[in-house]
């Protein structure tokens, strides 16, 4: 059977799922989080600090991530995100969803078999 | 830094947020911003082109306005603009302040569970001990109109009345709308669960009625049914006597039970709540007074005008006062005296609240317990100056959310309430916790009865009085550990602050929170000395000497009056039960006498010297006395000084002799060698007594008397129904006392023995108010511990995290790590000496009070208070150690990074 894609708008659910899946192992700050996407895509995907804050406010305030200002020895107290309980069953379903997609487009962009 | 906070909040400034809020973006972006400069800078972008790429990404199509706007709802502005009152938005400031707050206290977890914490032990150690104040000197009897009720004593008998004294009293007085006589009583009590020795009360007909007191079953006896000497049977059951030892039976009045092996018809039972007129003694039943005869079987004193064992309490008729009440009864005292001299010369009286035998018991608890709720307080006040530290400290950490506040228009008062609404949400949630634990443990306290052969028990359950005292409390620790951090808060300078600038006053307050740690150094010293001195008391209370050897000695109580039989029946009871345990494997040496010293059980007469002409009822000297059997001193191991111990041969037929202690000597014989000397009993009618023995002084009625003169009678000539056996055998007391019961059931198997047990065990109740003070000071010196230790963690903590610019400076300039720490810890120490200074002072002044309570505490103990010294600069080491250890690991270069 085949699952059924929801439309949803995969533009904004990538930017999510990216800064999701980045706090999934261990809290990051913001610096840290738009450093890590830069450097994993290679630098093709950058977020820049206009429109990472925003997002990941709207995430906090979804209740998927939660800020808190950490204060580290010999450092300046920082903000850092982790994954809440919810935010993680958001990230699952958010995957799975993006890896359907992802196959989806696949199929139709491959080169057909002459 | 500061330019990329200005770019940042000229950006935000069309969004209009809460000042709070907007700070933190404030903060966040511009770290951001700083990091992504220093990269920039660091792939070799010159600083300005570094600058401008920055500040570019932060324009970004004013992304962030537009992204802000959707995410952050616009936040209610703070009602006071500037100029503006904004009193009429009172309550809604409100809302907002309380929601603020816990957005605050959920920001910083750890800071809000300190403080509550420490609070609720604060909290809750006050709540319980008011709870015990209450019981025992606020809270009335659960009687009709207590206040007009009140407890007559005598300036020179104390709490005690002879019956005819009370009689003509309760006949002769004009101001009392009754009179009412009672005294507690041992009996036998045939029941469902056995033959047992139970405590009641002895009550004169019109004891209920004049209490205004109502039954749960049945009904009161009334003056009617307590007219003539062994002519009223009846009995009134308490409910918990009625529950446990008659199973609730629904149809238990009318029945008949027995008390002292004769019937009595149970007329009702008395309401939970009602445990008669003394608030720790709840007896088990309630007798007609004229069956006195039948319930102190062999000691009838009704008509006795010498014995005063009576406590009277009376109600005042409406519109009297209590000194009108006294001037009337002084002239019935007056009449009495002319009437009866011998017995009532000087005859004087005083009005007490009921509930603590007069002011017998009520001074001494009212006292101890006060004393107790100050120690508490204390406690308190620790916790306070423990959160006033803290929340100075992080007032400090939040200097530019205030400075945002009062630069946005917040005016003094708003943020004033913000600061305390904060600390109050604290500390009434504190208060609700200590309430909490309060309510647990006063609960098993009213249900714990004290390990005594006597109905010690007292409700010390909190009532709405209680739960006021917890409001209180809390509302004002709150306001307490808060008004200086609030009104500092309240006098930011935004200019300054803005700047990152330390204001005049954040000087000031640094200055505060350390006179607050020497402060609670000092406290914490108080109580920890207190604790420790009556810890050292009551060591040395133990150790000390008793006037006889509690080791080894075996107890076991039975009363034959009780259980009916005649002085010619009892006498030969006692013979054969001594002879018998006697016998028994393991026993060095047996005695019996009619009490022991140090248990609640003590009697006492009055003797004249012997060679006195012309004796007045003045001379008279109080003495306690006891009956014993011969073999009573080797058993005790009483030192016997001179003379002789009594020999069985001392009996009726021979001269009346006795065996006195060496103040008895020196006070009633004046003379440190009485043997062969004479003392004199009674005034008319007297009689001489000969001096056979001398023995050592020793503790009788409790461990703070000072040398009490006591006189011991030879048992074989003055018979006494009430028997204690004491064995004195190498065997394990437990093991002892099964074979002391089966001797005695061998000869009367029905009969119920008390106070079974090593001599150890029974002097429980001499150590008690000892035991207990002991108890309540080590948990408070435990609980100061904590709230030191966690103050002097914070201030070191915060004198750590202040300086780590300071501290890398000085490492990066090769300081060693001594200088490190004598710049972390030099004022710890300091603040800790100063406290500890006062502290000791304060500890001295302290000791005084507490060597007044706990016995042998001696104020000026040099190991208690060198304990307590060592124990406090410990507690400074320890609590210093990690914040200590962090300052010698800070790198310098990151320390100079750091802002």
């Amino acid at each position: 059977m085949e699952e059924k894609v929801p439309e949803v708008d995969w533009k904004k659910v990538s930017a999510e799922l990216l800064i999701l899946s980045l706090v999934e192992a261990r809290p990051r700050h913001g610096y840290e989080i738009s450093k890590l996407i830069e450097q994993r895509s290679g630098g093709t995907v950058r977020f820049y600090v206009a429109s990472l804050y925003p997002l990941l406010y709207r995430l906090e305030k979804r209740g998927w991530l939660q800020g808190r200002w950490v204060e580290k020895a010999g450092q300046r107290r920082r903000r850092y995100y982790r994954l809440t309980p919810a935010g993680r069953s958001v990230l699952g379903s958010q995957r799975r969803g993006w890896h359907t997609f992802v196959e989806a487009v696949n199929r139709i962009t491959e080169a057909e078999p002459a | 830094m500061s330019t990329w906070e200005q770019e940042i909040r000229e950006r935000l400034a069309g969004l209009k947020l809460d000042p709070a809020r907007e700070a933190e973006i404030v903060e966040e972006v511009a770290q951001h911003l700083e990091n992504r400069f220093q990269e920039l800078a660091e792939s070799g972008a010159p600083e300005p082109e570094a600058r401008r790429l920055a500040l570019e990404e932060l324009s970004e199509g004013g992304l962030l306005e537009r992204g802000l706007r959707q995410v952050e709802e616009r936040a209610p502005r703070d009602p006071v603009v500037i100029g503006g009152g904004g009193r009429g938005n009172f309550l809604p400031g409100i809302g907002q302040d309380l929601r603020f707050g816990l957005r605050q206290l959920r920001r910083n977890p750890s800071f809000a569970a300190v403080a509550i914490l420490s609070l609720a032990l604060g909290i809750g150690a006050n709540a319980l001990v008011f709870s015990v104040v209450n019981a025992t000197v606020l809270r009335p009897l659960p009687i009709d109109h207590p206040e007009q009720v009140v407890f007559l004593e005598t300036k020179n008998a104390g709490p005690s009345q002879s019956f005819p004294n009370y009689q003509d009293l309760r006949d002769r007085n004009r101001t009392f709308a009754g009179l009412v006589g009672y005294r507690i009583s041992p009996m036998e009590l045939e029941s469902g669960t056995g033959t047992n020795r139970i405590w009641g009360y002895l009550a004169t007909g019109n004891y209920f009625d004049v209490l205004g007191v109502k039954p749960a079953v049945g009904r009161f006896f009334h003056q009617d049914d307590d007219l003539h000497p062994g002519a009223s049977p009846y009995a009134v059951l308490s409910y918990g006597a009625w529950q446990s030892r008659f199973g609730g039976d629904p149809a238990i009045a009318g029945k008949t039970i027995r008390i002292n092996r004769l019937p009595f018809t149970v007329l009702g039972v008395a309401r939970a709540d009602f445990h008669g007129t003394e608030l720790f003694y709840w007896p088990d039943v309630w007798v007609p007074m004229m069956m006195e005869p039948q319930i102190e079987v062999g000691n009838p004193w009704l008509d006795n005008r010498s014995t005063w064992n009576t406590w009277v309490i009376g109600r005042l008729k409406p519109g009297v006062l209590p000194a009108q009440a006294v001037a009337d009864l002084n002239t019935v005292g007056a009449e009495l005296a002319h009437e009866h001299p011998a017995e009532n010369e000087g005859l004087e009286f005083l009005l007490a609240k009921p509930g603590l035998i007069g002011s017998m018991i009520g001074g001494p608890a009212k006292a101890f317990t006060l004393g107790v709720l100050g120690l508490a307080g204390l406690v308190l006040l620790t916790a306070c100056a423990n959160l006033a530290s803290l929340l100075a400290a992080r007032a400090a950490d939040r200097q530019r959310e205030m400075a945002i506040r009062v630069s946005v228009g917040a005016d003094r008062g708003r943020v004033i309430r913000q600061v305390l609404t904060e600390a109050l949400m604290l500390s009434v949630a504190g208060g609700a916790i200590g309430y909490g634990l309060a309510l647990v443990l006063s609960h098993l306290l009213s249900r714990w009865r004290a390990p005594l052969d006597f109905p010690v028990q007292v409700n010390v359950d909190p009532d709405w009085r209680v739960l006021c005292f917890a409001w209180g409390a809390s509302i004002l620790a709150g306001i307490l550990f808060a008004a200086v951090p609030a009104w500092r808060a309240s006098n930011t300078d935004p200019n300054a602050a803005m700047k990152g600038a330390v204001p005049a006053w954040g000087r000031k307050r640094a200055a505060f929170r350390d006179l607050l740690v020497a402060v609670q150094v000092a406290i914490c010293f108080v109580l920890l000395s207190s604790c420790l001195l009556s810890l050292r008391g009551l060591q040395q209370a133990l150790r000390m000497h008793l006037g006889f050897e509690p080791r080894n000695v075996t107890v076991a109580g039975f009363d034959l009056g009780l259980a009916g039989y005649s002085e010619a029946q009892g006498r030969a009871f006692q013979h054969r039960a001594l002879r018998d345990v006697q016998q028994l494997p393991g026993v060095q040496s047996a005695a019996y006498s009619n009490s022991m010293p140090l248990s609640i059980d003590q009697s006492s007469t009055t003797v004249f010297p012997a060679g006195q002409a012309n004796l007045q009822p003045s001379d008279r000297i109080g003495v306690t006395y006891y009956e014993v059997s011969p073999g009573f001193f080797s058993t005790l191991g009483t030192t016997l000084l001179a003379g002789r111990d009594f020999a069985w041969t001392d009996d009726e037929k021979s001269p009346l002799v006795a065996v006195v202690n060496r103040a008895f000597a020196r006070r009633v014989m004046h003379t440190e060698n009485p043997v062969g000397g004479r003392y004199r009993e009674g005034l008319t009618n007297s009689r001489l007594v000969e001096v056979v023995g001398l023995v050592e002084d020793g503790k009788y009625r409790s461990l703070t008397e000072s040398q009490e003169p006591v006189v011991f009678w030879p048992m074989s000539q003055r018979y006494e129904s009430n028997t204690v056996l004491e064995v004195k055998s190498n065997l394990p007391s437990a093991e002892m006392a099964v074979e002391m019961r089966r001797s005695v059931a061998a000869l009367d198997p029905e009969l119920p023995l008390f106070g079974v047990g090593s001599l150890n065990q029974m002097l429980g109740f001499a150590f008690f108010p000892t035991h207990a003070a002991a108890v309540a000071l080590s948990a408070f010196g435990g609980l100061a511990i904590m709230l030191a230790g966690t103050g002097l963690y914070g201030l070191v903590t915060h004198a750590v995290t202040r300086r780590v610019r300071e501290i890398g400076i000085r490492m990066a300039l090769g300081a060693q790590p001594v200088e490190v720490l004598h710049l972390v810890l030099g004022k710890t120490l300091v603040l800790l000496a100063i406290g500890s200074a006062v502290g000791l002072a304060l500890a001295l002044l302290a000791g005084q009070v507490l060597a007044s309570i706990v016995y042998e505490a001696s104020p000026r103990d040099p190991l208690a208070l060198g304990g307590v010294v060592v124990l406090m600069f410990s507690l400074g080491i320890l609590s210093s150690w990690l914040p200590a250890r962090r300052a010698l690991k800070i790198e310098p270069k990151t320390a100079l990074r750091y802002e």
